[in-house]
């Protein structure tokens, strides 16, 4: 069906966003947290393709003030910015994993709800990894920072370690990462879509 | 056939160079397949040729284009800006990261190859990446990725293999019926009839292709608004592309002024003839139908 849907350049309906495979990031952090000393950085974010529509930006307004409104109570912020390539980023801080979770959740089904799904890129959580040769108690704001990026069309996570300043990336900790936690969460099995992100405002 | 899918050659001079191999190569395959016929080689082997000669065609034809092109692969380093807005797209597209190659020439122009989305390479030339906006080189980028998820390349491989097999077929059902067995006086206009008939059946399933190619276009047209959710950015692309194509022509005077021979048609029927010999649509009907998928955009989701 799928491919003679690509002969005939239909448009595969693309699988729904997936609440509860976000929500298997909930409990993947506590091994993350736990066995292999990984933190949240307190950030994550969504990226999309803003629709120059008026209904899009309404439904934009209204998913924002209703995160607005579970943020103050929460002590979590929430800002927006276009990077280069157009695309708009909604990133949350909060020192509460769970709630950083769950406020993603809360906007990408707004924005499905709205019938604008197809126009999600990915869900992005970072963290920062456990130093491994200096001692685990010094604050130090040079950890390594990884990034999960869950793939709406997919359904899946991935890991992302950016490495250096140029647009390079350490496949062996990607790697590790998916041989860690691979029964934690929904991988993305073919590596061929391990698509990086760069500068990730999180 | 087609082998690449440009989104804009409306370099005429060239475009008509390439329609000209491409009937003539077409003319070739009959002729060649004819001549075995006739030479006594059976249905089988003749299926064998023409099967290798369009799988060679599908698996070398996408190399064969880029190094005709001039392009070059170019890494992540190299083109940092390009790699990440097609990792994008492929995202967005739910496809594989294709290869992605830059010629060095001032014509605005992209293309893609491959025979599928695994073995896929797009191509942006130097002119289209400094003429053109990131939403709208998104757009054309777009495009060419649609054509890949839409497999054109190997279609338009698979309908001239069956192109030839249906002229091949004609000859072997002329030769059979009319030609008899035994029957040496039959021999010579047999022939002449086998030839005139893979002729026409090759003329007609020409001109039957391009159609097909005119209409993938337009699909492709509609995959890159579905992709990006602009289909205005790529209707201003094809708007600032064929705008360029006219104002930087690519041919020399002298070369230009010999090819204009060829157009001694009235213009309105002239129109039409060029409609009929393109792969490409007019971009005219392209721009309508973007901006019929804008406006239901604008309308918001059923």
């Amino acid at each position: 069906m799928g491919f003679l849907d690509s002969i005939l350049g239909g448009q595969k309906k693309l699988k729904g966003v997936a609440p509860d495979r976000l929500f298997a990031m909930t409990t993947a952090y506590v091994s993350m947290e736990i066995e292999l000393g990984m933190k949240s950085a307190g950030s994550a974010g969504i990226v999309f393709q803003p629709i120059a529509t008026s209904d899009f930006d309404q439904i934009l307004r209204d998913a924002e003030e209703l995160l607005h409104g579970t943020a103050e109570e929460q002590g979590s912020t929430l800002t927006s910015a276009d990077d280069e390539f157009g695309y708009r980023w909604i990133v949350l801080r909060d020192p509460d994993f769970d709630d950083l979770v769950v406020s993603l959740n809360t906007l990408s089904t707004e924005l499905q709800g709205g019938g604008y799904g197809d126009r999600l890129l990915a869900a992005v959580f970072a963290f920062e990894d456990a130093k491994s040769n200096d001692s685990a108690s010094m604050p130090n704001p040079s950890r390594q920072r990884i990034y999960f990026i869950y793939n709406f069309k997919r359904g899946a996570f991935y890991p992302f370690v950016p490495k250096g300043e140029k647009q390079q990336r350490d496949n062996e900790r990607e790697l590790r990462l998916k041989a860690q936690l691979g029964d934690e969460i929904p991988f993305e099995e073919d590596t061929s879509r391990w698509f990086p992100l760069w500068e990730i405002p999180l | 056939m087609a082998s690449q899918k440009a989104i804009f050659p409306r370099d005429t001079g060239l475009q008509f160079r390439m329609l000209l191999t491409l009937f003539l190569l077409g003319l070739l395959y009959v002729a060649f397949v004819g001549a075995l016929f006739t030479a006594g080689a059976s249905a089988i082997v003749m299926l064998v040729v023409v099967g290798g000669l369009s799988l060679s065609q599908l698996f070398l034809s996408d190399k064969l284009a880029l190094a005709a092109m001039g392009a070059k692969e170019v890494t992540p380093e190299q083109a940092p800006g390009l790699h990440s807005m097609i990792e994008r797209l492929c995202i967005q597209a739910d496809l594989p990261k294709p290869k992605i190659a830059v010629a060095d020439t001032h014509v605005p122009n992209a293309f893609a190859l491959g025979r599928s989305p695994k073995n896929a390479t797009v191509c942006a030339t130097t002119g289209i990446m400094n003429t053109l906006s990131p939403a709208e080189l998104e757009g054309v980028m777009a495009h060419e990725l649609a054509h890949v998820k839409n497999r054109d390349v190997m279609i338009m491989t698979i309908a001239s293999f069956f192109a030839s097999i249906a002229a091949m077929m004609l000859q072997f059902g002329f030769f059979f019926g009319g030609g008899g067995d035994g029957d040496g006086d039959d021999g010579a206009p047999a022939i002449i009839v086998i030839l005139l008939a893979s002729f026409v059946v090759y003329i007609v399933s020409f001109f039957l292709m391009l159609t097909l190619s005119r209409y993938r276009e337009f699909s492709a047209d509609r995959g890159a608004a579905l992709v990006t959710g602009r289909p205005s950015a790529l209707s201003s692309a094809l708007m600032k592309i064929s705008g360029a194509m006219e104002n930087v022509p690519q041919q020399d005077l002298r070369q230009a002024e010999g090819m204009n021979a060829f157009f001694i048609v009235p213009t309105g029927v002239k129109s039409s003839i060029k409609t009929l010999f393109s792969t490409h649509p007019p971009m005219e009907k392209r721009i309508e139908r973007l901006q019929r998928l804008e406006s239901s955009l604008q309308a918001g989701p059923a």
